[in-house]
């Protein structure tokens, strides 16, 4: 199996879905000529043409909202939201119109609608390119929320994204792009809706997404050799989330951390935590902990904006608190 | 009208009892005098005459091996089958209410050991998996330390609980408590805790009561030793009254009838019906009076007037071979007799060796009110006029 990054993972997604279905175009800013501010479509302008390959004015509202039209008349657009702290921009067409068309007009349209996006602290980027806002997303009956972490999830879920007839958020980590993982040569997708046990353990779960995933293995990494069996549970998709999953694991042991990167307050992690109690409350042996971002603006300066996110150290706290 | 059924409080020292069954069904009419239900406190059931007439609307309790407080309201009569009734949760806390007027009350009184048990229990923190795992495999959570934060009984504590308990587990059955049993079990340790016991042992000699024994026998009146010795012994506590005296609410009682508890083995337990006013019946009496509330413990049927009141017991296993033990004192009582078996021996009298009918017989006193010199005054009469009942004539 090769080797290759997030970014090659997801460009190859494209290549073979373009190649696949003429129906599918990309549309965003600076997607084309520039291909991509984090270069996942680089090289696709140049195989598919203009046409197929569209950079769009900077209006989210705009891209959203044009894409949602494409969408009804039978096209597989995949719009890109550069950064996701510009979704409040797009929200009335994503939250109203994307999300509940196909509900208000009794099922008679379709709407294949990818919007990709991109989120997450890292690159000292400031309040305004660093958020984490799935939270906010999750909260919208009518759309699917994914986020994956590896370069096998991202190309595979990618391509079933732009397979599904409804609406899918993609949420990307800019930290991930240059990441490095397996992927297979021989075509595959990775269904939506199914989280992936990252490494198993019998002692606590981590439940995590995203870039959080990389974290969470390496705290597990570190925790093996104190003795400590971690089972980390990347969820993948967040909506719809991945019950039975994540039900079976906390069967087996009986304790869970959350681990997000985005505000703890409202965050996805209250959701994941809430979801365990409900379906597998019989099964905790001690209450669940969060290590979630701090309730506050992303800062710009690097060392706040490291204290601002879980990171491996906080990680491993979080299991041994688990386990007091 | 609504109107409460409560569980009443059959005896002074009742606390609570055991609802055994109802007699009248929701929404049956039911007339005032007849019976309700039954309930069961102190060893035996009383059936419960409704004070009221009316509807039975509402069971609040079913019946269960699970003590129900005197004064509980456990249902509800009312004049017409449609009136509204309370909400239950109104009843709670007017019960709550009422207890702690109680405990008010009775601030100085020990907290019962039921509701010591009830804090307890609500107090234990557990994780929702051992509680889970307790519960399947019947596990008593109160017998486990938790050795999570703050004491929290985690997955693990009840895992090492299972399997410190397997080998054991395999070993035995568990039988339930019955209700006599609790009742039984908490009224014996109470005393033996309670009371400073000692114990006399000594041997009757009983060929004289043997001879009229036979004597009556051939009158026609078949008399046991215990006729005799419930006779006897209401002679010698005429004398020693402190011996069926008794303790209650802090004071020493000396009733002024001599009434005499006698033990009488049953299915489930052991059952003490009264025999009263000994000292005004014959033995003719007493001995027909003993058969019939032995029959009726036998039969369970016993009244509430039959059982209340035992002070001196006379507990009698002589019939299974028994020389010698020692009861244990039947609260509020002072003192019990206990009776062994009666066979030939050996005895020297005025320097001859005799052979004579020989019982063996022991006493547990209270020592807080009865002293030795006194008990062995009460002793030494009680075996004169038994070996030589003509005392009592002359």
């Amino acid at each position: 199996m090769k080797e290759i990054t997030y970014r090659q993972a997801l460009n190859e997604a494209f290549d073979e879905e373009m190649t696949r279905d003429e129906k599918v175009f990309i549309f965003g800013e600076d997607v084309a000529i520039y291909g991509g501010a984090y270069g996942v479509t680089a090289g696709l302008l140049e195989k598919y043409g203009e046409k197929r390959v569209i950079d769009t004015p900077i209006s989210e509202n705009a891209i959203v909202g044009t894409a949602l039209g494409a969408a009804l008349t039978g096209m597989r657009p995949v719009a890109e939201i550069m950064y996701i702290d510009f979704i409040g921009l797009c929200m009335d067409q994503l939250n109203n119109q994307v999300a509940k068309i196909r509900y208000m007009f009794g099922g008679k349209c379709k709407v294949p609608l990818t919007i990709r996006t991109e989120g997450g602290a890292g690159r000292t980027l400031g309040a305004h390119h660093s958020q984490s806002l799935e939270a906010w997303l999750i909260h919208i009956p009518g759309i699917k929320v994914v986020m994956p972490s590896t370069p096998y999830d991202a190309k595979g879920l990618l391509k079933s994204s732009i397979r599904d007839d409804n609406p899918i958020v993609f949420i990307e980590h800019k930290m991930l792009y240059n990441t490095k993982g397996p992927v297979p040569e021989e075509e595959y997708t990775i269904p939506i809706g199914v989280a992936d046990v990252k490494k198993e353990g019998k002692d606590v779960t981590i439940f995590t997404y995203s870039r959080m995933t990389l974290f969470s293995l390496q705290a597990a990494e570190e925790l093996e050799k104190e003795g400590i069996s971690v089972e980390v549970v990347d969820l993948r998709t967040l909506l719809p989330m991945d019950i039975e999953t994540m039900v079976n694991s906390v069967k087996k042991t009986n304790k869970v951390v959350i681990v997000e990167e985005d505000c703890k307050t409202g965050g996805t992690g209250a959701e994941i935590g809430m979801k365990v109690i409900e379906n597998a409350f019989d099964y905790l042996d001690a209450p669940i902990i969060r290590v979630a971002g701090a309730d506050v603006p992303m800062p710009k300066s690097k060392v706040l904006e490291q204290l601002a996110i879980p990171d491996v150290k906080r990680i491993k706290e979080g299991v041994k608190e688990v386990l007091k | 009208m609504i109107k409460e059924i409560i569980m009443p409080k059959l005896g002074e020292t009742m606390e609570e009892g055991y609802l055994v069954s109802w007699k009248k069904e929701e929404g049956e009419k039911v007339e005032k005098g007849e019976v309700l239900f039954e309930v069961m406190s102190d060893k035996t059931n009383f059936e419960v005459e409704s004070p009221y007439s009316g509807y039975l609307r509402k069971k609040l309790f079913q019946p269960s091996d699970e003590a129900i407080p005197v004064t509980t309201v456990i249902g509800y009569i009312t004049d017409k089958l449609d009136e509204p009734l309370p909400e239950k949760k109104e009843n709670v806390e007017k019960e709550k209410a009422k207890e702690e007027e109680k405990e008010e009350v009775e601030i100085k009184k020990e907290k019962k050991e039921e509701e010591i048990i009830k804090e307890e229990g609500e107090k234990i923190k557990i994780t929702p998996v051992a509680k889970r795992i307790a519960q399947e495999r019947g596990i008593d959570i109160s017998n486990i330390r938790g050795t999570g934060p703050g004491g929290r009984i985690e997955k693990r504590d009840i895992e090492k609980y299972i399997e410190s308990s397997k080998d054991i587990e395999k070993k035995y059955e568990v039988i339930k408590w019955s209700p006599i049993r609790k009742i039984i079990a908490k009224r014996l340790t109470e005393s033996k805790k309670e009371i400073p016991h000692y114990y006399f042992q000594g041997k009757f000699i009983m060929d004289q009561v043997a001879l009229i024994k036979e004597m009556k026998k051939k009158q026609g009146n078949d008399f046991s030793y215990t006729d005799f010795l419930l006779f006897f012994a209401g002679k010698a506590i005429e004398k020693y009254p402190l011996i069926d005296a008794s303790i209650e609410n802090d004071e020493i009682r000396v009733y002024k009838s001599i009434d005499i508890g006698l033990a009488v083995a049953v299915e489930e337990g052991l059952v003490v019906p009264v025999i009263r006013n000994i000292c005004q019946k014959t033995i003719e009496e007493i001995s027909e009076e003993r058969k019939t509330i032995t029959k009726k413990a036998k039969e369970g049927t016993l009244a509430e007037d039959d059982l209340k009141g035992a002070r001196f017991v006379i507990s009698n296993l002589g019939m299974y071979g028994v020389e010698n033990f020692q009861p244990i004192i039947n609260p509020p009582g002072v003192a019990i007799m206990g009776v062994g078996k009666i066979e030939k021996g050996i005895i020297v009298i005025d320097d001859k060796i005799e052979v004579r009918k020989i019982m063996s017989v022991s006493f547990s006193f209270d020592h807080r009110i009865i002293d030795g010199s006194y008990a062995g005054s009460f002793y030494n009469y009680f075996k004169e006029i038994v070996e030589n009942p003509s005392i009592l004539i002359l």
